[in-house]
C-alpha cells in the first residue's frame, strides 16, 4: 500500500515558500493565469453514450486501469476497450454520430469471464502484420496476446504465437519494429512481486522483453523471454528514439514507492543484442519518482522529443539538456519554467500535493499548440496527498508555455483519474476524452469547442493523418514520425506503442492547425525514409500510403 | 442605425491610461478632430445589425465604401514592422526598416491606390501590380529580390459578390455528389466512381471505397477538399472575407482581430505597432458588403453601328473557335442571399459557427441584379464569361503564361483559374502580370489546355480577330 510522500511534501512546502508563484497558485489555476489560447469546453457523457464501467478490485488494482482506443471493426472510428480490475474488461463499439453526441455499444470480446478479469491495462497493436489491429492485455496474472479478428473479435494467441504471459503484476507495455525484424518487439512492465520475501518492499519485479522469431511458415514466435533487470516498479514504459539514431531505446517510469536504490531507467536496445541500461557513466541522472505516466512529443522540433513524466506531487518535463547530445541522454526539467508541475489541485480547498497518472500530449483547442492532459487522483485514501484531484488540461500557450485550464474546460470532476486516451470518437475535429477512474464510473467528456451540446462550434482548424505501408510489415508504421507544416511552422508526431498510464491507442493522429487551411505533411517512415510532402487541405481525414503520390481522404458516415 | 463609433485599434498606451486614470465609461472616445489623420472612424455591430432586421446592405455598404477607399495611416495601425505579409500570422525575423516596400509589403496604405481603373473597385495598371508569396518562405520575403515572389496585375472586384454566390452553389453541388459517391460505396460494398459536374461544368471525377476513404487523383481544377476558391488568378481563395483579411494585412498592415487577434496569436497585437485589434469583425463585413455589392461588369450599350456588328459576329466566333467552353458566357444562380459569413471559411476568417446568426445581405433587392437576365427556372444567369476553373495554360510551345517562379497554395506555377472576361473592355493591361498590352497578344499566349482554342483564333482572316476583339471590348465595367 502506497505510504504518504512525506519527502515530497516537505520538498514541496520548502518550493512553495522559496517561489512566490507557487504560493499564489494553491487554488484555482496553477499558474496564476487565464489562457489566452481558447479554451474547449467539454460535458460529461458517459452514462448516455452507454458506457457503464467502473474499474476496481484491492490493492492490486490502486494502480492500472488503462484503456485501448483503436478500431475494431474496420470502420476506421475509435472503439474503447476499458480494463476492469476486478470487474471484467469491456469492449465497446463506438456508435457516435458524425459531431453528434457519444454514442457506444459494448460488445462481445470472445473472450471468457477468467480471461476479461484482472485486466490492468490494455495496448493495440498489429503484431501479426494482417493490418487487423490486436491487442495485449497486462493483467495481473498472465497477461495476453489477442488477435484481432475483425467485427470486434478477437482470439487468445498465447499459446499459438508460443508466448508466456506469465504469472507477474504487469503494468506497463511498449512494442517497437526492429530493424530487419518483420514483427514487433514486445516490452512488458511489471510491478511488485508479491511472492518475494518482504513483499511489497524492495521487491519489484524484473521487466521482460520478448523479441520476435519468424517461424518456418512465416507466422512469429514470442518464445524467449529477455529479462531488463534489476526492474523498479515500472508504471509506463516507451520505445522512443531519444537521439535520433533511429534505434529507439525504452524508457521506463518506475514508482520509488516500492523499490530499493532504483531509478528513471532507460535501456539501450540494440538490434540483435541484449539490452542494457544507461548507466552514470552512461551520462544517465539518477532520478527517483513515483513516477506513473510517460508523454513524450517534440515540443521544440529539434529531433529529440520532450519527455512528461507524472508522478506524485509535481510532473516532470524533462529536456534534453543544452551541454548533451546524441551520444549522452542527460536531461533538465523544464517542468517549472513551463508551467506543467501541476504539483496539486488547481481547484478546492485541498493544498496537498497531487496524484497524477495518465499523461498525453495532444491539441484539444486546435490551435497548433501542444497540450498536455493529466489524469489525476488519490491511490485509495492517502492523507498526505489531495483527495479531491481533478484531472489537468494544461493548454499549451504562444510564449511556450501551458496554463491550467482543466475547471473552465469542465473536466474537474471529483474522481480518482487512471488511464485514460483523448480521441476524435465523433469525428468531428475535436479531441473527446475517455478517463478510467478507480471506483467510480468511467468519464467520456466530448469536447464542445466554443460550443454547447446543443450547438458545438469548431475551434481552430485541424488535420488527422494515418499512415500505413501496404505490402510491408509493420502496416501501421509505428517508429514511424509525421511533420506537419504550416507557414515557419512544423509540428511532429511520433506512431508509438507504449506509454501513458496502462493505455494505448492506434488510428488517426490528431493535429492542430490553428487558422492554417492548409498544410503540408512529410513522413519520416520507420526505417528512415522520407517521403515527399503531401499537400492536404485542413479540416479533414487524410490517409499516406508508403509511395503513393497522393492521400486518400477519409470521410465518416 | 447601428452605427457605433469606437476607435478601432486603440493605442496601446493610450489603452493603458484609459484603464488605469479614467473611470470605464470614458472608453466611449471623443470624435476625433475634425482634421484628424486617422482613416478609421466607425465600427458596427454585426451581432446586433443581423439581429436587428434592418437591411445590412444600406449599413454596411457607405462604411465598406469609406474603408476601400480609405488612407489607413499609422493611426489606424497601417504597417506591419514585426509581422510579415503571410496569411497564417507569422513574425518578421527582424523588423523592416521600411514602413512601405514594392516587394513584401506594405505596398499601400489603400485598396483603391491600385483598384482603381476605370472606377473604385476595378482593376489596377502595371504600375499597381503587385508581389505575391507565401509570405513566411524566403528569408521571409522581406528581400527586394523579385525572385521570391509572382508578380500579378490587380484584378477588377466588380461582380465579385455574385461570383462567391456561385462557387458556394457548386462546393455545395459538388460536396453533395461527393457524399452521394461515399454514401454509394458503402451501400453496395464496392468501389464506386462519380464525375462531377456543376452548373454543366466538369471537375474530374471521384472513386470512393466501402470504408468511406477517397481517391482524389481524378480530381480536375478544383482543391481535394472540393471547396471553389473563385479569388485571385489562381482560384486559391473562397470568400471575399477571406481574401479581405489576407490583403489586409499583407498590402496595409492592417490586422484584423479574427485571425491575428488574441485567440489564434496569443496577442492583440500581432504586428506590434501598438495598435490592437486593428480591424474588427464589423470592418471586414462592411468592406465584403461593399465589394459583394458592386454591380457587375456589363457591355457597352453606346456603340456605333460597325462595332456592334463586328462584336455580335465577335461573340459568335468566341464560341464557334472553342474560347466559350471555358469563358462560359452565363452561369445560373439559384439564390441572390449573400451570407456574411459564408459557409466554407474556416478558423481565421470569421465563420458562421462564430456568430450567433450570419448578416443576409439580399443582393436581388439591388437594381443591377434585377436588370440580369434569368432563364426559366427564374435564375439569375451571371455573365461572367468564365467557368471558375483553374486550368494549365502554358507549355512549352507557349509558355507566356508560365512564366511565374513559384507556385501559390498548392497550384503549379503554369496552371490559373479561368480570367472572368466580364469588364475586360476596361481592365488592360492583359494577363496575370499585365504585361500584354492587347487583347490580341493575351489570346495568343494561351497554350496548355487552351491550345486549341488559340490555334483556332490565330487561323482566322484578320477581319474575324478583328470582331473577336471587338466582342472583348464590348464587355466594360461602367464608369
Amino acid at each position: 500500500m502506497r505510504q504518504a510522500g512525506f519527502l515530497a511534501l516537505t520538498l514541496l512546502a520548502v518550493t512553495a515558500s522559496a517561489c512566490p508563484a507557487f504560493a499564489d497558485n494553491i487554488s484555482g489555476n496553477t499558474s496564476g493565469q487565464s489562457s489566452l489560447a481558447p479554451v474547449p469546453v467539454f460535458a460529461e457523457e458517459a452514462q448516455s453514450a452507454g458506457i457503464n464501467h467502473i474499474y476496481d478490485g484491492a490493492w492490486e488494482f490502486f494502480v492500472g486501469g488503462g484503456t485501448a482506443i483503436f478500431d475494431c471493426d474496420g470502420d476506421r472510428r475509435p472503439d474503447l476497450f476499458l480494463a476492469g480490475g476486478k470487474n471484467p474488461a469491456q469492449l465497446f463499439r463506438n456508435a457516435s454520430p458524425t459531431a453528434g453526441p457519444l454514442k457506444f455499444e459494448p460488445v462481445d470480446t470472445g473472450l471468457s469471464d477468467r480471461q476479461s478479469a484482472n485486466v490492468l491495462g490494455a495496448y493495440p497493436l498489429d503484431f501479426n502484420n494482417d493490418d487487423v489491429l490486436d491487442l495485449v492485455l497486462l493483467r495481473l496474472g498472465e497477461n495476453l496476446l489477442l488477435e484481432g479478428k475483425g467485427s470486434c473479435r478477437f482470439d487468445v494467441t498465447n499459446r499459438a504465437l508460443a508466448f508466456d504471459g506469465g504469472r507477474e503484476w504487469t503494468t506497463a507495455f511498449s512494442a517497437t519494429f526492429e530493424p530487419d525484424l518483420e514483427f514487433p518487439t514486445l516490452a512488458f512492465g511489471n510491478y511488485v512481486d508479491r511472492s518475494a520475501p518482504g513483499s511489497p518492499w524492495g521487491t519489484c519485479h524484473d521487466n521482460f522483453l520478448f523479441r520476435p522469431e519468424t517461424t518456418g511458415d512465416g507466422d512469429v514466435s514470442y518464445s524467449e523471454a529477455t529479462r531488463l533487470s534489476p526492474g523498479y516498479c515500472s508504471l509506463s514504459m516507451l520505445f522512443t528514439d531519444w537521439n535520433r539514431s533511429g534505434e529507439p531505446a525504452l524508457r521506463i517510469s518506475n514508482d520509488r514507492q516500492y523499490y530499493r536504490g532504483g531509478e528513471e531507467q532507460l535501456w539501450a536496445v540494440p538490434p540483435g543484442r541484449p539490452p542494457r541500461p544507461y548507466r552514470k557513466a552512461d551520462g544517465w541522472q539518477h532520478l527517483k519518482i513515483w513516477g506513473m505516466g510517460i508523454a513524450s512529443i517534440d515540443l521544440d522540433v529539434d529531433g529529440f522529443p520532450e519527455y512528461a513524466l507524472t508522478s506524485m506531487g509535481d510532473t516532470k518535463l524533462q529536456k534534453l539538456a543544452e551541454d548533451s547530445d546524441e551520444t549522452v541522454p542527460v536531461y533538465q526539467d523544464i517542468a517549472f519554467d513551463l508551467r506543467v508541475t501541476a504539483h496539486r489541485p488547481y481547484a478546492g480547498e485541498d493544498l496537498k500535493p497531487s496524484t497524477g497518472w495518465h499523461s498525453e500530449f495532444q491539441d484539444v483547442n486546435n490551435d497548433g499548440l501542444w497540450d498536455l492532459y493529466i489524469a489525476k487522483g488519490n491511490v485509495e485514501a492517502m492523507p498526505d496527498f489531495a483527495a479531491y484531484d481533478p484531472d489537468n488540461l494544461l493548454l499549451g500557450q504562444w510564449d511556450g508555455r501551458f496554463t491550467e485550464a482543466g475547471s473552465e474546460a469542465g473536466i474537474g470532476l471529483d474522481r480518482r483519474g487512471r488511464g485514460a486516451g483523448l480521441a476524435d470518437f465523433n469525428a468531428d475535429g475535436l479531441l473527446d476524452i475517455v478517463v478510467v477512474n478507480r471506483g467510480a464510473p468511467a468519464s467520456l467528456f466530448r469536447n464542445l469547442g466554443q460550443g454547447t451540446a446543443e450547438h458545438p462550434k469548431p475551434l481552430g482548424n485541424w488535420l488527422a493523418v494515418d499512415i500505413r505501408q501496404p505490402g510491408k510489415p509493420n502496416r501501421r508504421a509505428v517508429g514511424a514520425k509525421i511533420s506537419v507544416r504550416t507557414g515557419t511552422r512544423s509540428m511532429v508526431k511520433d506512431v508509438q506503442i507504449g506509454a501513458g498510464h496502462a493505455s494505448g491507442q492506434s488510428g488517426f493522429v490528431h493535429f492542430g492547425l490553428g487558422v492554417a487551411e492548409r498544410a503540408n505533411v512529410r513522413i519520416k517512415w520507420p526505417d528512415g525514409d522520407w517521403s515527399h510532402a503531401y499537400r492536404v487541405f485542413a479540416n479533414g481525414h487524410v490517409i499516406i500510403d508508403r509511395g503513393a503520390e497522393k492521400a486518400r481522404l477519409w470521410y465518416p458516415e | 442605425m447601428i452605427h457605433t463609433f469606437r476607435p478601432a485599434g486603440t493605442p496601446i498606451a493610450l489603452a493603458l491610461f484609459l484603464a488605469t486614470a479614467v473611470p470605464a465609461p470614458v472608453f466611449a472616445d471623443p470624435d476625433p478632430q475634425p482634421w484628424s489623420e486617422r482613416a478609421i472612424r466607425e465600427d458596427v455591430d454585426i451581432t446586433a445589425l443581423a439581429a436587428s432586421g434592418e437591411d445590412p446592405i444600406s449599413v454596411l455598404q457607405p462604411l465598406g465604401e469609406r474603408l476601400f477607399s480609405a488612407r489607413f495611416t499609422t493611426l489606424d495601425g497601417a504597417g506591419r514592422p514585426d509581422a510579415t505579409g503571410a496569411i497564417v500570422p507569422t513574425k518578421a525575423r527582424r523588423r523592416s526598416h521600411l514602413p512601405f516596400q514594392r516587394l513584401a509589403g506594405m505596398d499601400a496604405n489603400a485598396c483603391a491606390s491600385c483598384h482603381n481603373e476605370p472606377v473604385v473597385g476595378g482593376a489596377g495598371a502595371f504600375t499597381a501590380n503587385v508581389f505575391v508569396s507565401e509570405g513566411f518562405e524566403s528569408a521571409d520575403f522581406d528581400t527586394i529580390d523579385p525572385q521570391f515572389s509572382n508578380e500579378r496585375n490587380t484584378n477588377a472586384i466588380q461582380g465579385a459578390g455574385l461570383i462567391e454566390l456561385l462557387a458556394r452553389e457548386m462546393t455545395a453541388d459538388l460536396r453533395r455528389q461527393r457524399q452521394d459517391v461515399l454514401a454509394k460505396a458503402r451501400a453496395n460494398g464496392k468501389t464506386a466512381k462519380t464525375k462531377l459536374v456543376s452548373k454543366g461544368i466538369s471537375f474530374g471525377s471521384l472513386t470512393a471505397d466501402p470504408d468511406g476513404t477517397l481517391d482524389v487523383s481524378g480530381l480536375d481544377g478544383i482543391d481535394d477538399d472540393l471547396t471553389l476558391r473563385p479569388f485571385s488568378q489562381k482560384g486559391v481563395f473562397a470568400s471575399l472575407r477571406q481574401f479581405t483579411v489576407n490583403a489586409m494585412n499583407a498590402h496595409h498592415g492592417m490586422q484584423a482581430r479574427e485571425r491575428f487577434g488574441s485567440t489564434w496569436t496569443g496577442t492583440d497585437d500581432f504586428d506590434d505597432d501598438g495598435h490592437t485589434d486593428e480591424l474588427t469583425p464589423g470592418h471586414i463585413s462592411a468592406l465584403v458588403a461593399w465589394q459583394a455589392t458592386l454591380p457587375a461588369p456589363t457591355r457597352k450599350q453606346d456603340l456605333p453601328d460597325i462595332w456592334q456588328d463586328a462584336a455580335q459576329a465577335g461573340e459568335t466566333l468566341f464560341g464557334e473557335i472553342g474560347c466559350s467552353a471555358c469563358h462560359i458566357p452565363e452561369l445560373p444562380l439559384e439564390s441572390l442571399v449573400f451570407h456574411d459569413p459564408g459557409p466554407y471559411d474556416t478558423a481565421g476568417t470569421l465563420r458562421q459557427s462564430d456568430v450567433v446568426s450570419p448578416l443576409a445581405l439580399d443582393l436581388g433587392t439591388l437594381d443591377w441584379v434585377k436588370a440580369l437576365p434569368r432563364d426559366d427556372q427564374g435564375r439569375v444567369l451571371v455573365p461572367l464569361f468564365g467557368d471558375l476553373k483553374r486550368h494549365k495554360i502554358a507549355d512549352a510551345a507557349n509558355d507566356t503564361f508560365g512564366n511565374e517562379l513559384l507556385a501559390q497554395r498548392f497550384v503549379a506555377r503554369d496552371v490559373f483559374m479561368t480570367a472572368e472576361l466580364w469588364g475586360i473592355g476596361s481592365t488592360a493591361p492583359y494577363g496575370h502580370r499585365g504585361d500584354l498590352t492587347t487583347l490580341n497578344e493575351v489570346i495568343l499566349a494561351h497554350g496548355g489546355e487552351a491550345t486549341a482554342s488559340r490555334k483556332a483564333y490565330s487561323d482566322l482572316e484578320e477581319q474575324d480577330r478583328q470582331s473577336v476583339i471587338a466582342f472583348l471590348r464590348s464587355l466594360e465595367i461602367a464608369e
